[in-house]
């Protein structure tokens, strides 16, 4: 609005300034062109033309010669007003006085030699015309732009306010437990309706976090119930009818077993919560991941060979990656633990290594020619306590694979199942140093 | 030998003390880290068992302060903090060996053993002996008797780290940890298998038999010097 009003007056100044100026030209040339008629054709000549202009009247000029005692001796008798202090005998510059019955006029006047005083008049009624009908103008725009701007100014911030107040709604229905609540999207596209997608994505990410953690709770509580009630049966069974000391080692030892069984995995569970935090990043140093599959492989060799399953190892030498040495040696045992765990004797394993083609990744991979995992199941083995129907009966805790992918996260090599056609094969694609 | 035992939990406390004690140690115990340190600068103790969490000044702290004051006792930590990083952090703070709670007994009394008879020239020890069993390392050669052993380079170490802790019971974790640097359970025994092989090498067909089982425990390779 003050902008408005500031180009207004400005417009207003400039025009009325360039009508005066153009006004003020014609008045002194007047004067002058007169001056040169009097000087080469004498008072009468002056006098004749002034009379006969002044008859004309035209284009609101005035025309006046006055003597003297400043009394109109020729021409227009308004013209009388012109101040009688030395203004207009000096020089032939042009002024601006005020008049009755007219506005205000420029007059611009010369000294003739007996002492009279030439004088040439412009109404300035004309400027003061079109200066009014700028401002007139200028008023209709400011009076316009000042509805408009307020009424878009009420449109808009009741809009803004709805808008806010949809997200505020749906902030409020997640905070009193609604968490399935998003806020409404315009699908315009716009700032607001990317802020919304931005959130609702963000509360899907929460929603995701909250469910997995869900599920964990839910999952240790059940698969701990299990030993618990185990160790429980087993001491109460020992109570009641061990009658020997044999008898009573012997429940001792079971329940002793089954105790290790539950600090185990109690120590895997926080240990992959250790790991998932990410923590350990910080004591990572550049290690040879071709050295720590070799120690992983010789640890398990004769288990497998024993086994009289046939053991392939490709190891290329020197493959350097950015971890944790003990992290990645567990991260390979539990790989191969789970191949012998999971494979009937005889099945033949596979440990390889090998550089990508751009020399910045290396490809690690443990493969059996064992049962395989369902593609369905393949997702569900990597989370906690997850475990194959059919391996249920089998030793283990269901973490083995969950504590891998959160080995491989924490060394950002993505983790992949496929199968081996047949058997399963566990590929990660580790970032290279140098 | 005599230990001190440096534990703020009394339970803990009375079960390993009277354990030691069994076997024949002399045991002296400290509840806070103040009394520890105190006791652990002035007193001839051949290993301290320190947990890492105690009140006053923390196992950490005690174990930094004692090494700066250029005390060489071997430290064993005991300790409920079994982050990925606490043992590393544990070492080098100056402690020699990391043991988790819970921990089985046996596993405990292996350690202590195995810390308090480090005899501290046994770095320079260039053949090690037991019986006619010889390993030269600098050479990595071994004998038994006038017969040269082949032996691939992990079971050399493993024979090698039972030679050094001859006549003592190490156990599989330590044999874990020492031999193959797993410091995590591998469910499968890896380690039966390992010494099952190496037996075949270095014990089928020669007497006396060396290396004996403990069961329950580990294993031991008997030191016999002649």
């Amino acid at each position: 609005m003050t902008l408005v009003a500031i180009i207004g007056l400005t417009a207003e100044a400039l025009v009325t300034n360039a009508l005066k100026r153009q006004a003020q030209a014609r008045v002194g040339s007047e004067v002058a062109e007169l001056f040169v008629q009097y000087q080469e054709r004498g008072p009468d000549h002056l006098r004749r033309l002034v009379a006969a202009r002044h008859a004309m009247h035209e284009n609101r000029l005035h025309y006046a010669i006055l003597g003297k005692d400043r009394r109109v001796m020729t021409g227009d008798p308004a013209l009388a007003q012109v101040p009688h202090d030395g203004t207009f005998a000096a020089d032939d510059a042009v002024h601006e006085f005020g008049r009755k019955p007219y506005d205000t006029m420029l007059a611009a006047a010369r000294p003739l030699s007996d002492g009279s005083l030439l004088v040439a008049a412009i109404d300035l009624d004309s400027v003061e015309d079109v200066e009014d009908v700028v401002s007139g103008a200028f008023y209709v725009v400011l009076g316009m732009s000042l509805v408009l701007g307020l009424g878009t100014g009420l449109l808009l911030s009741r809009t803004l306010l709805n808008r806010l107040d949809a997200v505020t709604r749906t902030a409020e229905a997640i905070n009193a437990g609604d968490l399935t609540r998003r806020i409404a999207r315009t699908g315009t596209g716009d700032d607001f309706d990317r802020l919304s997608a931005t959130l609702n994505a963000m509360l899907d990410r929460i929603c995701a976090l909250m469910e997995s953690v869900r599920q964990v709770s839910n999952d240790v509580a059940h698969d701990l119930r299990t030993p618990l009630a185990r160790l429980r049966q087993t001491l109460e069974d020992a109570a009641r009818n061990s009658r020997t000391m044999t008898d009573y080692d012997l429940a001792v030892a079971k329940a002793m077993a089954e105790a290790d069984g539950l600090l185990a995995t109690f120590s895997a569970l926080l240990r992959i919560s250790q790991i998932e935090a990410g923590a350990r990043r910080s004591a990572f140093q550049v290690v040879d991941l071709a050295d720590i599959m070799q120690t992983v492989c010789d640890a398990y060799a004769p288990t497998i060979e024993d086994g009289g399953s046939p053991f392939d190892v490709h190891l290329p030498q020197g493959v350097m990656v950015e971890g944790d040495r003990e992290l990645l040696t567990q991260l390979f045992a539990n790989l191969l633990e789970n191949a012998i765990g999971h494979t009937p004797a005889g099945t033949a394993i596979r440990v390889e290594l090998e550089r990508g083609g751009d020399g910045r990744s290396g490809r690690a991979a443990v493969s059996d020619a064992g049962p395989g995992i369902p593609a369905a199941e393949r997702e569900k083995v990597l989370r906690r306590f997850h475990r194959l129907e059919q391996s249920r009966s089998q030793p283990g805790n269901g973490l083995g694979l969950s504590m891998c992918a959160a080995i491989a996260d924490l060394h950002q090599a993505g983790v992949a199942l496929s199968d081996n056609g047949p058997g399963l094969k566990v590929a990660m694609v580790f970032p290279l140093v140098g | 030998m005599k230990l001190l035992l440096i534990e703020d939990d009394s339970e803990m406390a009375w079960f390993i003390g009277r354990g030691l004690r069994e076997q024949g140690h002399v045991v002296d115990h400290s509840a806070s880290g103040r009394d520890g340190l105190f006791h652990a600068a002035g007193g001839a103790y051949d290993v301290l068992v320190v947990d890492r969490m105690l009140p006053g000044l923390d196992g950490l702290g005690l174990v930094k302060t004692l090494r700066a004051a250029d005390v060489q006792t071997p430290i064993l930590f005991l300790t409920t903090m079994s982050g990925v990083g606490d043992r590393v952090e544990g070492l080098e703070a100056g402690g020699d060996d990391y043991l988790v709670k819970p921990f089985a007994f046996a596993e405990l009394l292996a350690r202590v053993n195995a810390l308090g008879r480090r005899r501290p020239m046994l770095q320079s020890d260039t053949l090690l002996r037991s019986a006619n069993l010889e390993m030269d390392l600098i050479a990595r050669k071994v004998r038994r008797g006038t017969q040269e052993i082949d032996l691939q380079p992990r079971e050399f170490r493993l024979l090698e780290y039972l030679l050094r802790n001859a006549g003592r019971v190490v156990t599989r974790t330590m044999l874990l940890e020492q031999v193959w640097e797993f410091h995590f359970d591998p469910r499968t025994n890896i380690v039966e298998t390992h010494i099952s092989r190496l037996r075949s090498k270095v014990d089928r067909g020669f007497e006396p038999e060396l290396i004996e089982t403990v069961r329950g425990t580990g294993y031991l390779l008997r030191a016999t010097s002649s």
